[in-house]
Order: C-alpha cells, then structure tokens, then sequence
C-alpha cells in the first residue's frame, strides 16, 4: 500500500495545474526567447546564413506560441509576458527579446522559491 | 593497422553520443548546471566502452550478436518483452533522428521541414540499399568528423579551464533546491541512458558480424571502442562546456538542435556555422542509420531470419524488409507533427528501461568460459561489467519517477 502511494506521488505532481505546473513552460518560453535575441544579435553581425536565420526565427516563434498556449493560467502575468513573445516579429531587437527573458526569469525565480 | 577499420567504433559512437537527444541534452546540461555534469559523461563513457568491447569480442569469438544471446539467455517470455522494448525505443529514436535530420536540412536549406523529412528519408534508405555495410561506415563516421568543429570552437572561446577540469571531479553544485536537486538527478540519469543506449551494442555486435571479425581483431576492437567512444565524448563535453560559457549567463537552455549550432558560429561565424550543421547532419543521419538498423538486426537476429548488409538485399529479405518498414514508420511518426524534442525525451526514457536486460545476457556470455575461451571476461572486466550493470539497473529504477517530477528535466 505504502509503495503504491509512493509511486502515485511522481504521477500526481505530473498531472498538477498552476503556476507550478506552468513552471516547465515558463522556462522553456525564458529560453526561446533569449535563443531568439541571439539568433537576431548574431545575424545582425553577418554572423549566420539567411537560411539559418530565417528557419530558426520561424521555429522559434512557433515554439513560444506552442508553450503560451500550453499554460494553465492563461490570465496570469506570466501569460501575458509569454504571449507578447509569440507575437513579436521575426526580426524584433535583440534588447527587446532579452527583456522579455528577463522578466520570465524573474518571475520563474520567484515561482521556484515559493 | 589501417586506421579506416576504425570507422565502425567512430561510427557507432558518433551517431551515439551526437545524436539529436545529446545535441539538444548536452547543450541544456550545459546551461543548466555549468560544467558540473561533466563528470557524468566520461563515468558513462567509461561504461560504453566497457560494454562496446565486450559485445564486439563475443561478436568475434563466439560469433554471437547481442539480441541472440538474449534470446537464449532471457528465454523466450522476457526475451520477447526486451524486443519489444527495445524496438519502441528504437523506433522512438530513430523517428527523432529522422526528424532531426529534416530540422537541420531546413536550416541549411530554408526548406519545408515535411518536406526535408520525407527526403532525408528517401537518401537514408538509398544509401542504405545502395552502399555495402563497410561504406555505410566509412561514408557517416567520416563525415560525421565535422562534429570536430565544435571542440576546436570551445578552444576558440578560451573556457576558463579550470572549471572545465573540476567537473570532470563527480560532484553536485552547491546550494541547489530540492527542484534543481531533482532536475540534477534526471540529467544524470538521462547522459547515462543517452551516452549508453541500447541500439548502439546493437549496431556494433552486428556491425562486427557484418566484418566477420574474429580473434585476431579484437586489438582492433579494443582501440576501436577507445578511440570512437572517446571522441564522442569529448564532442558531447565539448557542447557542454560552450554551451556552459556561451548560453548559461543569457537565460539560453537550447530548445531547438539549431542553437547548438551557435557554438560555432560565436567565434568562426558563417563557416563555423555551416561546418557545424554539416557535422550534426552526418552524425544525426549516422544514428537515423544504426537506429533503423538495430531494430532490424534484433527482429532478423530473435526469429533466426537471414541478415545483413554484407548481403545483396534481396538475398535477406525478411531483414531489408523489415528495415525498409521501420523507417517508414520513423517518416510516419514525424510525418505526424510530432516534435522530435519530445521524442527524444521518450526515447531517453524508454531506453534506460532497455539497458539492463541488453547488458545482462552480454555480462554472462562475456564471462562464460566455454564459449569465450581465453578471451573470457578478466577480473577488470567482470569488475566493471557488474559495476556498470548496477549503475544502469539503479538508473532504471529512478528513470520514470524522476521523469515524472521534473517534466523531462523540464523543471
């Protein structure tokens, strides 16, 4: 009985919701969003091919698309932060990507700590 | 010797330890813990190589790939249960392969990615119907030494060093949650199930049956293992620790195969980016190839059918057959619009539930003497074998509910 209860454990943090549970893809939006800046800065120094640029611009934006519409908690903050990702364009300002990352990096700090 | 005889071990260790699950994972160990996991890596590939030999000298003296022995090793019951893990692991990866391909194809190429996976598919499966086994070798092994580029960009971007050094010292960060605790633990299981897949004792057991090793080969063998799994690991250590420098101060955990890209591009810009895509190319197509060939030498190899491809490929039909199917399979799944990455994460898991009952029947062959002969496991080898049997079956047991708590090393 007692072992059964302990393997429910690891499915049932699984199945969670909230912000806790949105915690992967507060991540994962953090980091999309900081790849993107540096695929922009990188181009923008000629450092990468058009083709590269252009897949991996697309890619990301789709992802981060992927992982606001993934959430739990559509109306929180994180939300907000995380759609305004997928809805930058593709050559937006690197400053202006990395903000975005910031301020998810913050928030999932907090989340982490709590 | 001639050094060429070593592109089996290259091979099967490139497509092993670079393969679209380690592009991705190596980069996020990475960014994730700096270079703490470092250490993981080279006690895992300490493991590979132990358990490569060993499959590659029973390949040659007692003429045995792995999936016949668990065959009569396991019995019928389990060894039916370890083939049908093993083919779901396998299909789940080479599927990611396949899909990994198609990806780094669209950022060479601005392609469609459907489109990039249904030919990547077609070439795979040409060269494989095409070219004999010594080729297929030869031709992704080779090519897939571009992967060098990455280890000459970590040079480039002057790591502090030091710290390279002290991960290789096994050791966990300090000061971390029991969160990133968890995390830690699933990315140490994980660089072992990755570093130690199944399907590469598999690809190389058969791989040495297709050479028609013997005795006399196995010095080859041994330096074959060393020098192959040797230099996939220090690829993989080598996107970790750029990834550790160059991504883990921005926030950067690579979700995408192309970020790993942009280790070489920082310091070598356009060149080293399109050297670096080539490199992921070769050495994911190589493993697309000993996934998809893997799963058909266990099928071939558990029912007693003709195999190989040091034969035309209608003279093993039921082999090319079922080759030809599991990559279409492959195709189908990401046909689908399945992300790879996510099919990486299974793969992973699946794979590490495989590892135990591969190794096990390999242990007890290795160390019985009226097959082996003098070439019977040493006291080195038995030591390690066990020791490493331990370490996988412990992996195995933690692999899912760590899967579960930290979303795939998600968090």
């Amino acid at each position: 009985m007692r072992a059964s209860l302990l393997l429910l454990l690891p499915l049932l943090a699984a199945c969670a919701k909230g912000p806790q549970a949105d915690l992967q893809y507060i991540a994962e939006a953090r980091s999309l969003a900081a790849e993107w800046a540096l695929v922009n800065q990188q181009a923008a120094q000629g450092k990468l091919t058009d083709a590269y640029v252009t897949a991996m611009r697309t890619s990301l934006q789709q992802q981060a698309n992927t992982a606001a519409k993934a959430l739990t908690q559509p109306d929180s903050d994180y939300a907000r932060e995380m759609r305004a990702i997928a809805a930058e364009p593709l050559d937006a300002a690197p400053d202006e990507l990395r903000a975005h990352s910031d301020r998810l990096k913050t928030i999932e700090d907090q989340l982490e700590s709590a | 010797m001639n050094p060429l005889e070593l592109t089996l071990g290259i091979m099967t260790a490139v497509g092993g330890f670079v393969d679209i699950s380690e592009l991705v994972f190596a980069g996020k160990a990475g960014s994730t813990f700096g270079y703490a996991l470092i250490w993981v890596f080279v006690f895992s590939t300490v493991g590979i190589m132990v358990f490569g030999e060993m499959s590659g000298r029973v390949a040659a003296v007692a003429k045995q790939p792995v999936f016949n022995l668990m065959r009569h090793r396991l019995g019928l019951k389990l060894g039916i249960v370890t083939l049908i893990a093993s083919l779901i692991a396998n299909l789940i990866t080479c599927a990611a392969e396949v899909g990994g391909v198609a990806l780094i194809l669209n950022y060479l190429t601005d392609a469609p990615y459907m489109l990039m996976a249904i030919v990547s598919t077609a070439v795979l499966m040409a060269s494989m119907w095409v070219l004999p086994f010594k080729w297929i070798e030869r031709a992704y092994g080779l090519l897939g030494l571009f992967m060098v580029t990455f280890a000459v960009a970590l040079v480039a971007i002057h790591p502090p060093w030091h710290q390279v050094a002290g991960g290789l010292v096994p050791h966990a960060p300090a000061g971390l949650s029991t969160r990133e605790m968890l995390n830690f633990a699933y990315f140490m299981v994980a660089i072992v199930s990755a570093v130690m897949f199944p399907y590469e004792a598999y690809f190389y057991s058969s791989g040495g049956i297709e050479e028609d090793w013997g005795p006399k080969d196995l010095p080859m063998n041994r330096i074959s293992c060393t020098v192959g799994f040797g230099l996939g690991s220090l690829l993989a250590i080598s996107i970790l620790a750029s990834s550790a420098q160059l991504f883990g101060p921005i926030n950067v955990d690579p979700q995408l195969p192309g970020t790993t890209a942009l280790e070489a591009a920082t310091p070598y810009g356009k060149i080293g980016l399109v050297l670096a895509l080539l490199g992921m190319l070769f050495a994911v197509g190589g493993a697309a190839i000993e996934t998809c060939m893997a799963n058909a030498y266990s099928i071939a190899q558990f029912f007693g059918w003709e195999w190989g491809r040091h034969r035309k490929p209608w003279e093993a039909p039921r082999f090319t057959i079922a080759w030809i199917v599991l990559f279409l399979a492959a195709l189908g799944i990401i046909l689908t619009g399945v992300d790879p990455m996510k099919l990486v994460e299974f793969a992973i898991l699946f794979s590490i539930l495989v590892l135990p009952l591969t190794y096990l029947p390999l242990l007890l062959l290795a160390g019985d003497k009226s097959y082996m002969r003098e070439h019977v496991n040493g006291v080195v080898g038995k030591t390690l074998g066990w020791f490493y049997f331990a370490v996988v079956t412990a992996a195995a047991l933690a692999a899912l509910p760590l899967f579960l708590l930290t979303s795939g090393g998600q968090g």
